[in-house]
């Protein structure tokens, strides 16, 4: 966690531990079948045991490397030599930078904290940027937590939740009519399911367990209508399910479930069922009071009063 | 940050609604009582309900009516249960005091939901008994009988005619469910000296302290009891002239009949009460037959009519009955094994609405029908269906949100419902000021600063629902003032039409030529047909409305007397 404590100035040592990486990066590039502990120590004897450690933590985290083990004891391999053709042509400084937007992961980093781990005047930051940017290594991501902040990572990052709000969220808006879309999608699917169960004509415990649909079912079924350009996960459904229920219009029912059930999260399962309403809508509604916007204003013998109401004259002559 | 009302604030008033009646209240009594009664006793009794217990000469000085008025007026209201007399609060000897009865008064307005629910369940006659009942407050049954025989026999074709122990034998029916009840009857301890007018059956004044609640009917053990009458014969029909007088709404005295019956001086008045627990019943029924299904339905009205003679009507839950009991009660013609009832009685169970709860495992499963719990759902899926309408589905969900997880913040509603947030917060700003919810302030310091405190929205379903009956009285008042309106704009040309019709009916009965039947009919222009027309549309809609709305006010007050006695 050093990289994080260090983020506000640029601390020699920070910039010493990505060096460090590198070097067992090429390393490992020499050896492309593995390297042990022992093969990195000879390298680089000045490293100190807890150093060297926390380095190649760092790399397995981030899946550059892989850990095997065979009768020799522990082997560290590269995952992707990829990335590293990729630079080539680029300089020490391009790396540096490249190597730093990796490090911030999906969560991105942005220009001012890149600038004061690598130590390069600003100028020179946008340049290398600006760079990686057409040779399509990174990418530029609106954030939604502070409109206007862009932040860095590799190209072929998904990013956080938090920098992208998820997936009901496009440049920082919140797509509000996509959530509306998939909420009667969803209804739609749990009602055709409730049809069919109650055409059956099964007994009605049947029926009833029949019109379930566990969230795993909805999220296939929705995966499978294309309509959403992004990927959906499970929890993303289970949150649009969740409006559904505040709409009451669908009721959910936690079950325990086998381990390894499709489906199942730590041993339950969520059915849902669309249900329909259990009255209508109230007489008080019926009316044009019941509805009217001034209310509290409209006194017999008064400005608004019920006989020279508009509302009521409309309603009267429909 | 909206920190108009609090909550507090908001409870307050409630409670001040509780105890008081509202100006809401007042307006449509008021109104109520003008219709049915006139002028005269709407001025005395929108008075008595105002000021409270008050003596004859006190109403009459205050509300400026001449004594005999006064008198008349308080007759009629007694008549009607509307207003009760106790002895006097400054001790013996002191006058009488009168009190009028909002709740009374009120269900005037449920007068079509009665009389047509006795047409449901016992034919024309059954209407008939009770619309006499209710327009006339109190009868003796043999004068009943005779009323009701009559206006069957008079709507016959000639020739046939009702004999009065047809009328007997639903009367008794309807003493037997104890749809009707005998008044109570009057207490004689009333100081001999007082001016009252004593009419049997409003309510003896008792004779202990003022404070004292008048008995109600049911602590008398005759309450159900029918009189052995001597009663033979038919209905009569009515000659034209009477008929015409009828019609106009000059209401006859009822013939003073030389005859004797045997059942001299027992009053018979409409039990409200029962209807009531029979418009609950029907609300629950309906409700599960929406939300579930017709067999489901049927399972819980048996459960209900088994359980009417066991359970008090003020129990939150029916009696319990095992599987085994309901499966023989079921009617003849649902033929669902014993397996599948008992599928479907878990279904039940399982329901979120709590309309059945099981209570045992003995006799195949003790169930219950969950009276106070299912009147709490509903009442709130009424609350949930005014927003829905009034102010759209997304503001829906979040009032169903915040009554379902109670207290949160701003930021929670906006995830939880999927809402950006200035929608969010514009629709909570709307509810809130609207008083559909409220927000708490949770202070983390004790300086009460606004960035240390908790900003919580949530529902007071209760408050809420007292806050909705009231804009349901005001909605009823509104309507019966258009009603009243539209009426009055049209006057003349009202009395115009019912002229012509008065004299094509005594062309009709003299045998007069069909061409002078269609001259008289032409007397009518056709522009002025249309208006009649239209106005018949208007005041046809006005009045289902009133019905409608009042099936509102039923099942919001059913839900909060519910609730007091649960809390009791
Ligand atoms: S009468 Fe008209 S103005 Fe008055 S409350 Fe009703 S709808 Fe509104």
């Amino acid at each position: 966690m050093a990289d994080v404590k260090v983020k506000k100035e640029s601390d020699p040592a920070d910039v010493a531990a990505i060096e460090t990486r590198s070097k067992i990066k090429e390393l490992c590039q020499q050896f492309p079948h593995g390297i042990t502990d022992q093969v990195i120590q000879n390298d680089m004897p000045h490293l100190e045991a807890q150093q060297r450690a926390m380095v190649l933590n760092k790399l397995l985290s981030l899946g550059h490397l892989d850990l095997l083990k065979n009768s020799s004891g522990l082997l560290y391999r590269m995952k992707d030599a990829q990335s590293a053709s990729k630079m080539k042509g680029s300089d020490n400084q391009e790396k540096l930078v490249y190597q730093i937007i990796e490090d911030a992961g999906n969560k991105g980093i942005w220009t001012r904290d890149i600038r004061f781990k690598c130590n390069l005047p600003l100028t020179e930051v946008n340049k290398i940027l600006k760079n990686l940017e057409s040779k399509k290594l990174i990418k530029a991501v609106k954030s939604v937590a502070a409109s206007k902040k862009k932040v860095y990572m590799l190209y072929n990052v998904q990013p956080d939740r938090s920098v992208t709000g998820g997936a009901w969220y496009s440049d920082q808006d919140f797509e509000s009519e996509f959530v509306e879309v998939l909420n009667q999608q969803c209804f739609k699917f749990l009602q055709s399911k409730a049809e069919v169960a109650r055409d059956s004509k099964q007994s009605p415990m049947i029926q009833r367990n029949s019109s379930f649909a566990t969230s795993h079912e909805v999220w296939k079924y929705i995966c499978e209508l294309g309509i959403s350009k992004v990927d959906l996960s499970m929890e993303d459904i289970e949150t649009i399910l969740s409006t559904l229920i505040y709409d009451g219009k669908v009721e959910m029912t936690i079950i325990a479930a086998k381990e390894g059930t499709v489906g199942s999260v730590d041993g339950q399962m969520k059915l849902y069922r669309g249900v329909n309403p259990v009255i209508q809508p109230t007489g008080l509604v019926k009316t044009p009071c019941g509805l009217c916007p001034v209310f509290d204003e409209c006194h017999e013998g008064g400005e608004i009063s019920p006989s020279r109401c508009i509302y009521m004259t409309e309603w009267l002559n429909f | 940050m909206h920190r108009g009302r609090s909550s507090a604030h908001w409870k307050q008033r409630a409670e001040v609604r509780q105890v008081t009646m509202t100006a809401q209240e007042a307006r449509l009594c008021g109104l109520l009582l003008r219709e049915h009664f006139g002028e005269v006793v709407e001025r005395v009794g929108t008075h008595l309900l105002r000021s409270g217990a008050q003596n004859l000469r006190t109403v009459a000085n205050e509300s400026g009516t001449p004594l005999d008025l006064v008198k008349k007026s308080l007759c009629v209201l007694m008549k009607h249960g509307a207003c009760s007399f106790r002895a006097g609060r400054k001790g013996p000897g002191s006058p009488v005091e009168y009190r009028a009865s909002c709740e009374r008064i009120l269900l005037i307005l449920r007068y079509p939901r009665y009389i047509y629910t006795a047409k449901t369940l016992y034919g024309d006659t059954g209407e008939l008994v009770v619309e006499e009942l209710l327009q006339r407050g109190h009868m003796t049954m043999s004068s009943i009988v005779k009323t009701v025989a009559d206006r069957l026999t008079h709507n016959m074709e000639e020739g046939r005619r009702v004999e009065y122990s047809e009328v007997v034998s639903t009367f008794s029916k309807l003493v037997e469910t104890h749809f009707l009840q005998r008044c109570p009857p009057v207490s004689e301890a009333v100081p001999a000296a007082s001016t009252a007018p004593m009419i049997p059956g409003s309510g003896p004044a008792s004779s202990g302290p003022a404070a004292s609640a008048p008995p109600t009917a049911e602590s008398f053990p005759d309450c159900y009891t029918v009189p052995h009458v001597s009663l033979v014969g038919w209905g009569k029909r009515r000659r034209s002239g009477e008929d015409a007088a009828e019609e106009q709404g000059v209401s006859k005295k009822a013939k003073t009949d030389e005859q004797t019956h045997g059942d001299e001086g027992v009053y018979w008045q409409v039990n409200f009460e029962r209807f009531h627990l029979h418009f609950r019943d029907q609300t629950i029924i309906s409700a599960v037959a929406s939300k579930l299904d017709q067999t489901s339905s049927e399972i819980v009205r048996t459960m209900l009519r088994m359980s009417e003679v066991t359970t008090p009507p003020s129990a939150s839950c029916t009696q319990a009955l095992s599987a085994n009991e309901i499966f023989r009660s079921l009617p003849a013609n649902y033929s669902i094994s014993r397996p599948i009832l008992d599928q479907y009685l878990t279904l039940l169970v399982d329901d979120p609405m709590e309309f059945v709860g099981k209570s045992g495992d003995s006799g195949g499963g003790m169930y219950v029908v969950n009276l106070h719990r299912a009147l709490t759902n509903l009442a709130r899926a009424t609350l949930e269906s005014v927003v829905q309408e009034r102010f759209g589905s997304r503001s829906a969900r979040i009032f169903r949100l915040l009554l379902r997880k109670h207290h949160l913040e701003q930021k929670q509603v906006e995830d939880f419902a999927m809402i950006p947030a200035k929608e969010a917060k514009d629709m909570l700003y709307t509810l809130l000021s609207e008083n559909l919810v409220h927000l708490q302030e949770i202070p983390k310091t004790p300086d009460h600063a606004p960035s240390r405190t908790f900003y919580l929205y949530t529902v007071n379903q209760l408050a809420t629902a007292r806050m909705l009956l009231q804009h349901c009285y005001k909605t009823v008042a509104n309507l019966i003032d258009r009603r009243l309106f539209e009426t009055k704009e049209s006057k003349r040309l009202l009395e115009k039409s019912q002229r012509i019709e008065a004299i094509m009916a005594s062309l009709q009965a003299s045998g007069a030529e069909p061409e002078q039947l269609t001259e008289v009919e032409e007397m009518i222009t056709a522009p002025e047909k249309q208006q009649l027309e239209s106005l018949r549309h208007h005041i046809n809609k006005l009045d289902s409305a009133e019905n409608q709305v009042d099936e509102t006010v039923f099942l919001l007050k059913a839900y909060v007397n519910s609730t007091a006695k649960a809390t009791q």
